[in-house]
């Protein structure tokens, strides 16, 4: 078949490339090896589906009105909930964006425009660097610096750790996302006489803003299931409650920062935390709240994400005109 | 005319009071541009602050240990009581979990990006991809009481107990794989195991964009020749891509030297003193996890504090060795180090 | 033998070529579709062979035989479907998701269109030569060992004999020869693609894809590689798109005209095909006439 290959030297070579049984051999390989990836796909999910699964089968059992609106009760008593963790769960992720957007988005802008000076550089890798930082290790220093310093544990810190962690995926995801904004837009609004900020705030920031959102969002995510930098700076509270706060404040006749300082300055409870400090004592009454307390941060969590996956693939659809 | 800017006595007329309010408004940009310069210059900040503040408030440990304080030794010893630390059974617990999870997760990383960037029809191709980022997206408390009560009893402790009996019994590797393993099956491997479920959405999603980026041209000069799709893929993509992959594996690698709350839940918690796998262990974020927060002495802090800093500058190094791999492979948001 | 012209939508009298030119091929041999042909010296045939990027039909009933041996052009204004017909021969389309094919492409008496195919060994006996030179990052060495390696040829079995004898034949091998293990991406566009097509010969091909293989070149690499396919054809059989009229005039023994058949459907056809001598000089269709003397394309 083949014609004029009497080049090559050594009839073996050219009988090892028609020969028909290494060709079967290579099929065979090939089939394999492209099988075993599509078989560590489905191994590498089958975790997902079985703590989803296994959340919602045991966190379910135990989850009533009562999980959601009562503080824990004592050992022995059925019955309570962990208000106090949600509450606290809301406090630190609030504490914890206001704390982490603000800075992350000017300093994002900064780098979305200079990214080539020292500076520029200099953020976005420190940016990367921060974020594989371990949370221990930030919740550490968030200790030595706050809690140290104010003498007590508070919902502060633990912002403030949180916020910490927050800050690298807010400034990467603002940057990209102020990248994706055309030149020509910026440049409209500044050759019409408009200065630097007014551009930034009016045109730039709010067409990226979607983008922004989003970033914020997975970082809310996932800073509502960190553990670790809480245990030393939030710490936990069994009694923790906003409502009775606010109504003694009010009762005291105390001003709208006493009370807000009261509310912040405590230590506070999260849902992270009390599943930690739950599923470490042998009462099966604070296990199975645990699991329950899981179901409601898995529920947070997922559901934040799969929000923020669907309104980018809606905005993706619109833009894209479908 | 008097009007005319351009008048003929020389003299400059008033500005219009337009022209006041729009200086006024530029000024805008010097406090705008110091708040951008200052929150960018804040993010360095912060880094270097970590740095000093652990270096600074661990240095009556360093001084009252020195480096021996990292020495491997077989009778380590950490009594809060003597005052004596050594870190060494909490380094090596992390080192070897942290091992362990690569020697299982890389394999597995590798076919499902191989999966999701060459095979995958392109319609399951997002759908998957969600999947993955659903995985990284659980909490890592949820995966350490998962581990307590379902994965350690069903997977964990038939596994150990089957490794110490044969493997364990081999004269080499008994060091490593003797047991008993606990019947809770808390232990190295257990933690090892959870790690590696852990850190293969980051390793996976990494190396699937790098697989992505390859040029179509390299994989038609390939298969033009007539090789196989695997062909293709171990011997012309794999090597194009390799240096981003070892990126992605030392990200992964640094997320499970950090990994806390899923660890300390399974690991055991114990300095049994045995090398062993199937053991219980201890790791160097689960002795801060535990410890840190009734340590009475100083000392007993400072220590604590120490191992925070070598936990700290083995990420950082980690860190910075990757993204000099992987710079930028063009992500949405990566995943990274968490507790 | 009986004479009857055989090619689609125009009639091509090849029976004058035969008497004039001095070639021993039998041309001009009636076919229908579907019949098995018995070896008649062509290299490939294809008979009524279309192709579908999905619902868009790109090739219509193409009709045509390549001499082997020989170097054919395929030539045509852009956007008919010159590259899709060329990469249908090497069954590269299949790497878009979406592509149906009818017809048959006959390659030595099988057809190669067809799901029970072997498409990797097709693949092997129908070599491509890309338009950009796309050599591995790997050593020259290995760029061109990449092949053979496959089917496990050693250093032992010949491996650098065979390294050698595929430079020496694209006459690449002075050049190289004191940098064999140097990365191939240090050669110059030139030099690449020529590696390329090295590259190609390691594995033993018999027909030769080259899609406008020296649009990326200057003048000298340009030349270089139209020289090495005049040798090269004595071996091998030699198929070239190229949009360059002036190349496919200067290098080519055979040509083939394709067009767009119209500017609703865009399908590509074959309009005529022949000599080249007698294409670019006493063209039969009046569009291929347009097309070889610039009016048009």
């Amino acid at each position: 078949m083949t014609t004029g290959t009497n080049l090559w030297l050594g009839v073996s070579t050219r009988q090892m490339i028609q020969s028909k049984a290494g060709y079967r051999r290579r099929k065979l390989s090939n089939i394999f090896m492209l099988a075993i990836t599509g078989l560590f796909t489905l191994l590498a999910l089958i975790p997902l589906f079985w703590i989803i699964g296994y959340v919602i089968y045991k966190g379910g059992q135990y989850i009533n009105l009562d999980f959601f609106i009562h503080l824990p009760r004592p050992l022995g008593i059925t019955g309570g909930g962990v208000l106090n963790a949600i509450e606290g769960t809301l406090l630190l992720t609030i504490l914890a964006g206001l704390f982490a957007v603000p800075p992350g988005i000017l300093a994002a802008y900064y780098v979305s425009y200079k990214p080539n000076t020292l500076l520029g550089i200099v953020v976005r890798f420190g940016t990367d660097v921060l974020s594989g930082v371990p949370s221990i290790v930030i919740g550490l220093f968030c200790y030595a610096l706050i809690v140290k310093n104010q003498g007590h544990y508070s919902a502060l810190a633990g912002g403030i750790a949180l916020a910490i962690l927050m800050l690298p995926t807010i400034i990467r995801t603002t940057e990209e996302m102020i990248k994706l904004v055309p030149h020509s837009l910026r440049e409209g609004s500044l050759a019409l006489g408009s200065p630097e900020w007014k551009t930034a705030l009016s045109v730039t920031l709010p067409a990226a803003s979607q983008g922004i959102i989003t970033g914020i969002l997975l970082g809310i995510a996932r800073a509502s299931g960190e553990t670790a930098p809480l245990l030393f700076t939030a710490l936990g509270n069994d009694n923790y409650n906003v409502g009775k706060i606010i109504q003694a404040g009010i009762g005291n006749h105390q001003n709208i920062f006493t009370i807000l300082g009261m509310i912040i300055n405590q230590p506070v409870d999260s849902l992270p935390l009390t599943l930690w400090k739950y599923a470490q004592q042998p009462y099966p009454e604070r296990i199975n709240q645990s699991w329950a307390a899981a179901l409601v941060l898995m529920i947070l969590v997922l559901s934040l994400n799969i929000l923020t996956r669907v309104w980018v693939q809606l905005r993706a659809n619109r833009i894209h005109g479908k | 005319m008097d009007k005319s800017p351009h008048s003929l006595t020389g003299r400059r007329p008033a500005p219009h009071w337009l022209a006041h309010l729009r200086l006024a408004l530029h000024y805008g940009d010097r406090p705008w541009s110091a708040l951008t310069i200052g929150m960018a210059l804040l993010t360095i900040l912060l880094m270097l602050s970590i740095g000093l503040l652990l270096w600074g408030d661990s240095s009556q440990a360093r001084a009252a240990f020195g480096l021996s304080f990292l020495k491997p030794t077989s009778d380590a010893s950490w009594n809060p009581v003597s005052g004596n630390f050594q870190a060494w059974p909490f380094i090596y617990g992390t080192l070897a979990t942290s091992l362990m999870s690569l020697v299982l997760a890389v394999p597995i990383s590798l076919g499902v990006a191989i999966f999701l960037a060459e095979l995958c029809p392109t319609w399951l191709r997002m759908p998957l991809g969600w999947l993955f980022e659903l995985l990284a997206a659980i909490p890592s408390v949820v995966y350490g009481l998962w581990g307590i009560f379902v994965f350690l009893p069903t997977v964990v402790e038939p596994m150990g107990n089957f490794l110490a009996s044969t493997l364990g019994e081999l004269p080499m590797l008994t060091l490593f794989f003797h047991g008993p393993m606990p019947a809770s099956g808390s232990s190295l491997l257990a933690a090892g195991l959870v790690l590696s479920i852990m850190i293969t959405p980051t390793i996976a999603a990494i190396t699937r964009d790098v697989f992505l980026a390859v040029p179509l041209t390299q994989r038609e000069a390939s298969l033009a020749l007539g090789a196989t799709s695997w062909e293709t893929i171990w011997k012309v993509l794999l090597p194009y891509g390799m240096s981003g992959i070892l990126g992605a594996v030392i990200l992964g690698l640094g997320r499970a030297l950090g990994e806390t709350m899923a660890v300390t839940m399974v690991v055991g918690n114990s300095i049994g003193g045995s090398l062993s796998l199937m053991r219980p262990g201890y790791t160097m974020s689960s002795i801060i996890a535990n410890e840190f927060a009734e340590a009475v002495t100083v000392l007993h802090s400072q220590a604590l504090i120490e191992i925070a800093l070598v936990l700290f500058i083995m990420t950082l190094l980690l860190n910075i060795l990757a993204r000099l791999l992987v710079w930028r492979v063009g992500r949405g948001i990566p995943q990274e180090a968490r507790a | 033998m009986a004479n009857k012209p055989v090619f689609t939508n125009m009639e091509t009298f090849m029976t004058e070529e035969k008497q004039r030119a001095p070639l021993t091929l039998q041309l001009d041999m009636a076919s229908k579709p579907g019949e098995s042909q018995p070896d008649r010296g062509y290299k490939i045939e294809f008979h009524d062979f279309s192709f579908y990027y999905g619902k868009f039909k790109a090739l219509g009933k193409i009709n045509m035989q390549i001499p082997r041996n020989q170097i054919t052009a395929i030539i045509g204004p852009s956007g008919c479907g010159k590259s899709t017909l060329l990469r249908s021969i090497n069954r590269m389309n299949d790497l878009v998701p979406n592509v149906r094919m009818e017809g048959q492409i006959i390659l030595n008496g099988e057809n190669i269109i067809g799901t029970s195919v072997d498409v990797v060994d097709v693949r092997r006996r129908v070599g491509m030569v890309f338009q950009r030179p796309n050599p591995f990052p790997k050593s020259i060495y290995d760029n061109v060992a990449y092949g053979p390696r496959l089917y496990g040829i050693s250093h032992r079995l010949g491996l650098d004999e065979i390294v050698y004898s595929a430079l020496r034949q694209t006459a690449l091998w002075d050049e190289v020869k004191d940098k064999l293990h140097q990365s191939a991406m240090a050669l110059s566009g030139g030099q690449q693609q020529r590696l390329c097509i090295a590259r190609a010969l390691a594995v033993e091909p018999e027909v030769i894809l080259m899609d406008e293989p020296a649009s990326a070149l200057d003048p000298v690499a340009t030349l270089k590689i139209e020289e090495l396919m005049q040798t090269l054809k004595e071996t091998y059989t030699i198929i070239i798109v190229t949009h360059n009229m002036q190349q496919a005039a200067r290098v080519s023994d055979f040509t083939a005209f394709m067009m767009i058949d119209n500017p609703q459907t865009r399908t590509g056809v074959m309009v005529e095909y022949g000599l080249t001598t007698r294409i670019f000089t006493n063209p039969k269709n009046k569009q291929t006439e347009d097309y070889v003397t610039g009016r048009f394309g």
